[in-house]
């Protein structure tokens, strides 16, 4: 159990900063070494934690979720109501997904997601989040400059449109429906999901193309 | 706590490195750490108890450490102060006690059951309450003009200001007395604050920010 001791951790940290590697790897295994000494962990089930995070949880769950939801009304509007079960119809419910709630683009809105504090993300639909949204750039200038950081990416933004940003410091999580591009009428729910990009689900695209 | 991980409006750290292969892990051993984090969790924690104890990691390895290296010093950090392993054990790589292990380790996972333990990570925060939420859709509210001084989850850039009730979010477990080990629920609200409030070279601008906020950190405006 821990004491929820602050002044102790503050300490702990010290300490570890003389004492441990420089090189993470080597922090890493000597971490994974003693909980494997001490029998706290067994190393196949991290390897079976990679995996998952790997092949079957990630931006392709959350990427079926918005092509789900451009073709089929009554599953949006479940979406935008109760994202969680919504999610869980296609099995996708999990970590960090508890609370979560869809913010959709519009031609006058656009949405942005950040974590000001930690990195807060929606595990379960979109996997392990990209490095720059865990990095201090991102974090620190998301809320301050969020068209400057949507310029970077690439992203223009019409004067008139409004930008939301979501800084997810609690347990909610925010997932950003985009907007479906035009001239996709014809496509199926399979190719319309190949379409939706990763950082349009953050907000950090917009105009999804037809490559 | 006002320390290096809120860095929320802070200026001064360069332009976003955008570039991203796309795949979760770019080096063996942040696959290893998230695992690790995910399967070695020390009874009794909380996930506020966790996040603190990352921010007090020093200030110079917080902002200079890989990501995953600071969960991994996180981890060592909890079982440590948990009574998991000793920072002697730490120095030498050696284990000299079990921990509350006892030396054999738990039952292998495979992947079927590590995909069913994902869905059931998927914890809810909230609960019925009796107290009636203070504030309704559509209030005015101000923020506390201080945080507190161990975890809280008011960013220093939205204190003293005043926003909007955007939602009621229901009652949340309090993080400020969650990562002390106390768990009570309080009222969380997704509040709206126009960017003209926040930052003074937005004045005129469109853009709103919004933040889930617990009802102790905000009065009546």
């Amino acid at each position: 159990m821990p004491d929820f001791d602050a002044k102790k951790v503050a300490e702990i940290h010290q300490h570890l900063h003389s004492h441990l590697p420089s090189e993470p790897a080597l922090r890493v295994k000597a971490l994974e070494t003693l909980l494997v000494d001490k029998g706290l962990v067994n190393p196949q089930t991290i390897d079976a934690w990679i995996e998952a995070y790997t092949e079957e949880i990630g931006p392709k769950r959350g990427a079926r979720v918005v092509a789900k939801a451009w073709t089929d009304p009554e599953f949006r509007k479940r979406l935008m109501q109760d994202a969680p079960a919504a999610i869980d119809e296609l099995g996708y419910l999990g970590k960090a997904t508890a609370h979560l709630k869809v913010v959709e683009n519009t031609d006058q809105v656009h949405n942005l997601v950040v974590c000001t504090l930690c990195s807060c993300y929606p595990f379960s639909i979109l996997g392990i989040a990209p490095a720059w949204y865990k990095a201090a750039a991102y974090r620190s200038r998301a809320v301050r400059d969020p068209r400057g950081v949507l310029s970077e990416f690439g992203v223009d933004i019409d004067d008139q449109v409004e930008v939301r940003v979501w800084d997810s410091t609690a347990e909610l999580r925010y997932l950003v429906m985009p907007q479906r591009p035009a001239g996709t009428e014809g496509m199926s729910e399979d190719e319309l999901a190949e379409l939706v990009t990763r950082n349009s689900m953050i907000g950090t695209d917009r105009d999804l193309g037809l490559e | 706590m006002d320390s290096i991980h809120d860095l929320g409006g802070k200026q001064g750290y360069g332009p976003i490195d955008i570039d991203d292969d796309g795949g979760p892990f770019h080096e063996n051993w942040e696959g290893r750490e998230w695992g690790i984090a995910q399967c070695a969790r020390t009874p009794g924690i909380t996930i506020d108890w966790w996040r603190h104890c990352r921010e007090l990691i020093m200030p110079v390895d917080y902002l200079a450490r890989p990501y995953f290296d600071s969960w991994a010093q996180t981890d060592f950090s909890t079982y440590i102060e948990a009574g998991w392993m000793t920072l002697q054990e730490v120095a030498s790589g050696k284990a000299q006690s079990d921990g509350g292990g006892h030396g054999q380790p738990p039952a292998a996972m495979s992947l079927q059951q590590v995909l069913q333990e994902d869905r059931s990570h998927a914890f809810r925060f909230d609960a019925e309450i009796d107290t009636p939420p203070a504030f309704a859709v559509g209030q005015r509210v101000v923020t506390a003009k201080h945080g507190h001084a161990g975890h809280t989850r008011l960013p220093q850039y939205a204190r003293g200001c005043v926003g909007t009730i955007h939602a009621c979010n229901g009652a949340h477990v309090f993080p400020d007395l969650s990562a002390e080990g106390t768990e009570i629920h309080q009222h969380c609200y997704n509040v709206m604050f126009s960017a003209a409030e926040l930052w003074p070279e937005a004045s005129g601008s469109r853009d709103k920010v919004f933040l889930d906020l617990w009802e102790s950190y905000l009065s009546e405006a």
